[in-house]
């Protein structure tokens, strides 16, 4: 593809974002409400809240395939169409169009548009505890995160004050309360294995889960309707996301200048001032090139494409890439696994039901390594993530024998209660986890193609053969039949929880940022996706990301006041 | 040799040599299909579905188009493997109608339909599960279990299934957590 060498449009802002999801959504709102004029670049399409989401409110039969994906779906996106549906697809890239390499099998998931993936996040919403931040330095693995609990406690109360984040607080250190709305309801079966792990089990409870769907009525939005239907996009705004929340709060301020198909390919870098001075990009439609310049820049293109950026991005200050004087971009890539759980039938409560479909399950917080001392074949922990249910027909297809007029009747009434739970676990961040750029192939805009090399360890292997032991083990108390254990064991990815490849840490030699998201090399430039995280801890992470947004926008625009950049 | 290792090679015989038939069957199998030989068994497709979900007191899997839905995924969300195996289970299910009762299935009375559905229901797949793995990853899922598991879904997530077959709650708006079953209650529609 042609790409013009010619520089349009010259113009400059106070700060630009580069990426709209989650984390830069939160920049951008932070950064116009502050009053200063934001330029919020998006490589994808705009997605409008509401009038973009086509199917949010279509019925099961107006899929004509129903729930299956078609096999041109399965031949060009390989990848994706193993996460989308035909009612979310339009919310995930090709495969096709937008190829990666896989050094070994990694499952990379994306969504290119305005809002990103927090269109379709899975909306838990968990703070990390001094555990999880003191952990690497206790330990001695990788580096030491430069700050402590305290440090982000008041932003997570923030974040979620914005947010609106249903939860029941449980006055646990390794998982601290929030700021919560009323939480959802636990149903029968979940309660009755709450009540039996209460009773059988030291220092594990089960909890409903905590997220970012409304139990009331909440910055012009929601509540949340019970129909479990929110990738499709929110049509009462029930859930957070970018589009329904922190774009349009941006909008409001009149500071926000929005730039969908945007494909930032470089960040510029002043050799006077020594910090970057703005950003190119191509225009993926007409494929012009346009630089941007900036007093300030955040980069929230989330953690794989934020690394691939920087490590495009060399001038002769930084010949392997922007701010990587340690060496460590794009390495200690992590992501969650959560592969690993058992299922169980229940006999009792089959005269209950429930009615809604409540867009969350349950959560059993970490109960492993709390201390020093204990005695595992793994370090750090995991909390478990599950649900229970009558099982209905999507379930029974496969059990039920027979067909007739009696099949039918078993086929559409509610069989036994049914729990699924699967630990989310930490992984920890290894050097050889890691994004390059390839050297030769390129994607269609010249672009030098993302190469993951990716694999879970022995630590995480452990972890998971802990997983199904526990979790089969807390069914078989409370009186389950029928348990199975399982590892889905699903590539790097599958979580969808990439982190690390720009990492906080004290020392500029062994890290990308500051305590304050703040890039080392470039103290004009802060990076508060997924990238910066020094450690996963075992908690979904997007509420931290917001967290760190959040703060940094409070710590550059000081800082900008005051002249120091 | 004692008994159990015995019993145990001659599976694993058994089962190679399952898998080299497959190998040819694989190939026969992977074949395109053209859709218009799909599309002429509609009608079947449609008498099949029913007998599997009848018209009770709430509507059956006719009434419901099942077969339309079924063909459409078969085409379109199926590989060829797949198609093939499911165009010869229906071949293999007409034949059985005329060698046993001298008409197609279509001709037959309902008592009739039931027993070759039975006959089919009990002869899908082998009695390994070894084997029985082995042969869906090759050849597709046989033929009567893709049949039974289409006319589910396509009922279950038809309007008429949806709504009368089982309990749609289009807007639920609360969630009540707990609450005691009802008489005749139906299961939700959606999870």
């Amino acid at each position: 593809m042609y790409i013009s060498d010619k520089i349009k449009n010259q113009q400059s802002y106070d700060a630009i974002v580069i990426g709209s999801g989650i984390s830069g959504g939160w920049a951008a709102m932070e950064l116009c409400k502050k009053g200063l004029k934001t330029l919020l670049l998006e490589r994808g399409r705009d997605v409008k809240h509401i009038t973009d989401y086509p199917t949010a409110t279509l019925n099961p039969w107006d899929f004509k395939f129903g729930y299956n994906n078609t096999n041109k779906d399965r031949e060009i996106d390989p990848v994706q169409s193993s996460a989308y549906g035909p009612a979310d697809k339009h919310f995930y890239v090709s495969d096709a169009e937008h190829p990666y390499i896989q050094e070994r099998p990694f499952h990379w998931y994306r969504g290119y548009q305005v809002g990103g993936r927090s269109l379709t996040w899975g909306r838990q919403c968990y703070r990390l505890s001094d555990l999880d931040f003191m952990a690497n330095m206790k330990e001695g693995i990788a580096v030491d995160w430069p700050i402590r609990y305290k440090d982000i406690a008041p932003w997570y109360s923030y974040a979620e004050s914005h947010i609106g984040v249903s939860g029941q607080r449980e006055n646990l250190s390794q998982l601290p309360d929030g700021e919560f709305l009323t939480p959802m309801e636990l149903n029968c079966i979940e309660k009755h294995l709450g009540e039996s792990i209460k009773k059988n089990e030291q220092n594990r409870l089960l909890t409903i889960a905590r997220v970012a769907n409304l139990t009331r009525g909440w910055d012009s939005r929601g509540p949340c309707q019970n129909r479990n239907l929110c990738s499709r996009g929110c049509p009462f705004g029930g859930y957070f996301s970018s589009n329904s929340s922190t774009i349009p709060a941006a909008f409001a301020t009149g500071n926000l200048t929005l730039r969908p198909h945007s494909i930032v390919t470089e960040i510029l870098f002043d050799d006077q001032k020594q910090k970057a001075k703005g950003v190119r990009i191509i225009d993926a439609l007409t494929n012009e090139v346009h630089e941007f310049y900036s007093k300030i820049i955040f980069v929230n293109a989330s953690t794989i494409p934020t690394a691939g950026l920087l490590l495009n991005s060399t001038s002769s200050r930084f010949p392997n890439g922007f701010g990587n004087d340690s060496d460590q971009i794009g390495h200690n890539l992590m992501d969650h696994h959560s592969n690993a759980g058992a299922y169980g039938v229940h006999d009792k409560y089959t005269d209950q039901y429930y009615k809604g479909r409540r867009p969350s399950g349950f959560l059993i917080p970490r109960f492993r390594n709390l201390t020093d001392n204990e005695n595992h074949s793994f370090k750090r922990g995991y909390n478990i993530q599950g649900h229970g249910e009558r099982r209905e027909w999507m379930d029974k297809s496969q059990s039920l024998a027979g067909f007739g007029k009696d099949f039918k009747a078993q086929l559409t009434t509610p069989g036994p209660w049914t729990v699924w739970m699967a630990g989310w676990g930490e992984c920890l961040p290894y050097y050889k986890n890691k994004v390059t750029l390839d050297s030769d192939l390129k994607d269609k805009w010249d672009q030098p193609l993302l190469k993951i090399d990716f694999s879970f360890e022995e630590n995480e292997n452990k972890m998971m053969d802990d997983i199904k032991q526990t979790s089969a083990d807390m069914l078989e108390k409370a009186g389950f039949k029928d348990i199975s254990i399982f590892n889905y064991n699903k590539p790097g990815g599958s979580t969808i929880h990439e982190m690390g490849t720009a990492r906080m840490g004290n020392d500029p030699k062994t890290s990308v940022l500051n305590r304050f998201n703040q890039m080392h090399g470039a103290k004009n430039v802060f990076i508060t996706d997924g990238s910066c995280m020094t450690s996963s801890a075992s908690q979904n992470p997007s509420l931290t990301y917001m967290a760190l947004t959040a703060r940094a926008c409070q710590f550059a625009f000081d800082q900008l006041k005051n002249g120091h950049l | 040799m004692n008994r159990r290792t015995y019993i145990k090679n001659s599976l694993i015989f058994g089962t190679l040599g399952l898998a080299s038939f497959s190998a040819f069957k694989w190939f026969e199998f992977s074949k395109q299909i053209d859709p218009k030989t799909l599309w002429d068994k509609k009608e079947l497709i449609g008498e099949l579905a029913e007998v599997i979900i009848p018209e009770t007191d709430t509507p059956g899997a006719k009434a419901a188009s099942v077969n339309v839905y079924i063909i459409n995924v078969l085409l379109n969300c199926t590989d060829a493997k797949q198609q093939n195996k499911f165009l010869t289970g229906l071949d293999d299910l007409e034949n059985y109608s005329i060698d046993k009762y001298g008409k197609t299935f279509l001709k037959c009375n309902l008592t009739e339909k039931d027993a070759i559905v039975e006959h089919f229901a009990d002869h899908s797949g082998y009695s390994n599960r070894l084997i029985n793995k082995i042969n869906n990853k090759l050849l597709g899922e046989p033929f009567y279990s893709k049949l039974r598991n289409l006319t589910i879904e396509g009922y279950c997530l038809s309007q008429l299934g949806a709504t009368q077959g089982l309990a749609y709650d289009y807007i639920p708006g609360k969630f009540e957590s707990c609450i005691p079953l009802q008489k005749n209650q139906k299961s939700w529609a959606t999870k």
